[in-house]
């Protein structure tokens, strides 16, 4: 019984000078956040960026923990920022998160269930991965279960991980946030959804924060395509697949895999028609993408932009639609990264004016 | 008394030897066959192999569990003391059944020699069975013949000293007097074995690959013999069955009803209609010249070619083009790549500029 006392009673002190639902984000009258939904979406939307440049991350982070991040597929989410989270308390969060997943899985059970058999739940920081100032250290969850029926000697067993991020958050939005907010936008999944969307019902509860699944958009993967495509010189991306559904019945999928020395190449006299070396304009990407495209169409006459790009995929990792993203390659996390936390915070929910 | 210590010895050993009536193997194999073969299809299936009794056929209860089902299966082919040989001819009469378990891949004789046509089973069978013993040792190969002149081969495969491998069996399908032959896994060691005692058997001067594959046989089959509702091209334009377009004005509609008509006339050209072969994909090498058109195309190295791989997938690949080419998800006329598919029969393309060749 004390274990679900433990959890249902909130951590936080709700005090009354605490804003409504607002996640922070109704904090200056003048900022351009305060703008409809539509305006500020095209406000905010990246037209260029800089190129992926290979960075050894595990000269800056712990190598083992970036093992733990690398070659997983993780479902993405967006979270809105974190009410009074702190760094320091991660050990009570571990305590009381396994306390939590404990009580729900207990829920309707007729034997009781020895704590040694349940969930163990590790909170850590992954220091170093933040970029800039204003960027949270990134936090890593993991839970191990012990299986009912394991014997003595048996470790318990990692069943589910996930993880906090903020990589090159927007400074302004981010310095905009009042000081008992901690903004941790991106949130990555692996593991039994049941196990997700108990962490996540954690969250909300212990920190008012509020998740949501996090699509992305074909121009997304678009970016993602180039920026890989980009680093070939560097680092062997073996080939460019993209994939697309085409919405015939029943639905056809084509997938059209470059050579990674053609599509490099390709990359290459698309970046020299206007030279600017360090960042990446969206056209640029648009060209490279179309010519893949019109490539496809003189040959087969289908009209790939009738489907939608499903999935591209190399060597360095592989991102799809749905929002799962996969980095086999630790040297441009950063990159990846800091487009899928522009992603998280764009796709949050504004309540304008409140 | 040392002879009767001998007897004695002889009834132990043999008692021994009673007891583990079924090996290993044929254990091994008969568990993961019934596994394989669903519930619902299982009476079937022992019904048509015929290698238990009608005594132990009527005691199986076919609605309990299978588990219960499976081990008490077992059981009655350890009394009935069946081999590996009587097991696989289990495996084969469910494979020959189900043809759909693994892609298989097209091949085409050529070069007939006279009496090629006038081959019958028996001689194939021996022929067979002759040319791959002579060409490698410890195979195990069994023959069947399926509806009409259907021919189905299961050969596991072995070494000199290594027992045949029941486990991964190659089968091969052939039709007597059609140069196609449709095999399901066999490794690329086996497949010179293979295709040399096929040559052979069936008195042709050689066989390659004709670039076809798929998970379901029958479309297979089908796509290679034409042996589906094809449209030939014609100047006369066939009303359009169930097309309702929205009521608009009269002129429009009829110019739709065109346009529509003449999309769905060609898409049936292309790829047949109504039930047509079941292929799941189709795959091009490209090595082609970049035409990526607009400005990039001066750009990019025109005498290299830009290497890709497209593949089209789907659960019924020509439905789905079917229904692109109608739709005006792809253009009419049909690119001449989609329309190989189904006119030469093949799901594997290379592509090259024509100067290349």
């Amino acid at each position: 019984m004390d274990v679900r006392s433990a959890v249902s009673t909130p951590v936080t002190q709700y005090t009354t000078h605490r804003r409504s639902k607002s996640y922070g984000r109704t904090f200056d009258a003048t900022s351009r956040f305060c703008y409809t939904p539509g305006q500020l979406t095209i406000t905010r939307i990246q037209t260029s960026r800089e190129t992926a440049k290979a960075r050894k991350i595990t000269d800056k982070v712990d190598p083992e923990q970036v093992a733990l991040l690398v070659k997983k597929e993780w479902k993405l989410s967006y979270v809105t920022p974190l009410y009074q989270f702190r760094h320091t308390k991660l050990k009570v969060y571990s305590r009381h998160l396994s306390a939590f997943i404990m009580a729900e899985k207990q829920q309707g059970m007729a034997v009781e269930v020895g704590l040694e058999a349940g969930f163990k739940v590790t909170f850590s920081t992954v220091l170093g991965m933040a970029e800039t100032k204003d960027d949270a250290e990134t936090v890593f969850i993991q839970i191990h279960n012990k299986p009912v029926f394991a014997s003595e000697g048996d470790a318990p067993k990692v069943v589910w991980s996930g993880w906090l991020t903020c990589i090159n958050g927007d400074p302004e939005y981010l310095q905009a946030l009042p000081p008992e907010f901690v903004s941790l936008p991106l949130f990555c999944s692996s593991g039994a959804e049941s196990l997700t969307f108990l962490v996540k019902s954690w969250f909300e509860r212990t920190f008012d924060c509020s998740f949501g699944s996090m699509g992305l958009d074909p121009t997304d993967l678009h970016w993602l395509a180039a920026l890989w495509t980009g680093c070939h010189s560097e680092n062997n991306i073996r080939s460019l697949k993209l994939v697309w559904t085409l919405p015939s019945q029943p639905p056809l999928d084509v997938s059209l895999t470059v050579n990674a020395q053609d599509a490099w190449d390709l990359w290459d006299k698309v970046r020299q028609q206007d030279s600017t070396d360090n960042s990446i304009s969206i056209e640029e990407v648009k060209r490279f993408i179309t010519g893949i495209e019109s490539h496809f169409f003189r040959h087969f006459k289908v009209y790939l932009s009738a489907g939608v790009l499903k999935k591209v995929s190399t060597a360095l990792g592989s991102v799809h639609l749905d929002g799962k993203i996969k980095i086999t390659c630790s040297d441009y996390m950063t990159t990846v990264l800091t487009l899928l936390t522009e992603c998280a915070i764009l796709k949050m929910p504004i309540l304008p004016g409140c | 008394m040392s002879l009767l210590f001998n007897i004695v010895i002889s009834v132990v050993l043999y008692v021994c030897f009673t007891s583990l009536n079924m090996d290993d193997v044929a254990r091994t194999l008969l568990q993961r066959t019934l596994r394989k073969i669903p519930t619902r299809k299982l009476e079937e299936t022992i019904k048509k192999w015929s290698h238990l009794s009608r005594r132990q056929q009527q005691s199986l209860n076919y609605t309990q569990s299978k588990w219960i089902l499976l081990q008490k299966l077992v059981s009655f082919c350890e009394d009935n003391e069946l081999t590996v040989r009587h097991v696989s001819e289990l495996e084969m009469i469910y494979c020959m059944e189900n043809p759909n378990l693994g892609t298989w891949k097209a091949c085409h004789l050529t070069d007939a020699e006279d009496d090629a046509t006038s081959l019958d089973l028996m001689c194939f069978k021996e022929q067979f069975k002759s040319h791959l013993a002579e060409l490698t040792r410890n195979v195990s190969i069994k023959i069947k013949k399926h509806e009409n002149e259907t021919i189905w081969i299961r050969i596991a495969w072995g070494e000199n000293f290594i027992k045949p491998n029941h486990l991964k069996p190659t089968y091969v399908v052939h039709d007597l007097q059609t140069p196609y032959v449709f095999i399901c896994n066999l490794s690329s060691k086996n497949k010179p074995l293979l295709y040399q005692t096929l040559v052979l058997a069936t008195k042709h001067g050689s066989i390659k690959d004709a670039h076809l594959s798929g998970r379901n046989l029958h479309a297979v089959r089908d796509l290679l013999m034409g042996n589906y509702h094809q449209t030939f091209p014609t100047n006369h334009q066939r009303p359009l069955e169930e097309m309702s377009p929205p009521p608009t004005h009269p002129n429009i509609e009829n110019e739709h009803k065109e346009h529509a008509e003449k999309r769905q006339q060609v898409a049936c050209e292309a790829f047949g209609e109504g039930k047509v072969p079941k292929l799941e994909t189709a795959t091009y090498t490209l090595e082609t010249r970049f035409r990526g058109g607009g400005s990039i195309d001066t750009l990019v190295d025109g005498e290299k070619p830009f290497r890709t791989v497209v593949q089209f997938a789907s659960t019924s690949l020509l439905e789905s083009l079917h229904h692109c080419v109608s739709s005006g998800i792809a253009d009419a006329p049909v690119s001449p790549l989609l329309s190989s598919i189904t006119q030469k029969g093949r799901n594997y393309f290379v592509i090259t500029d024509k100067a290349d060749r």
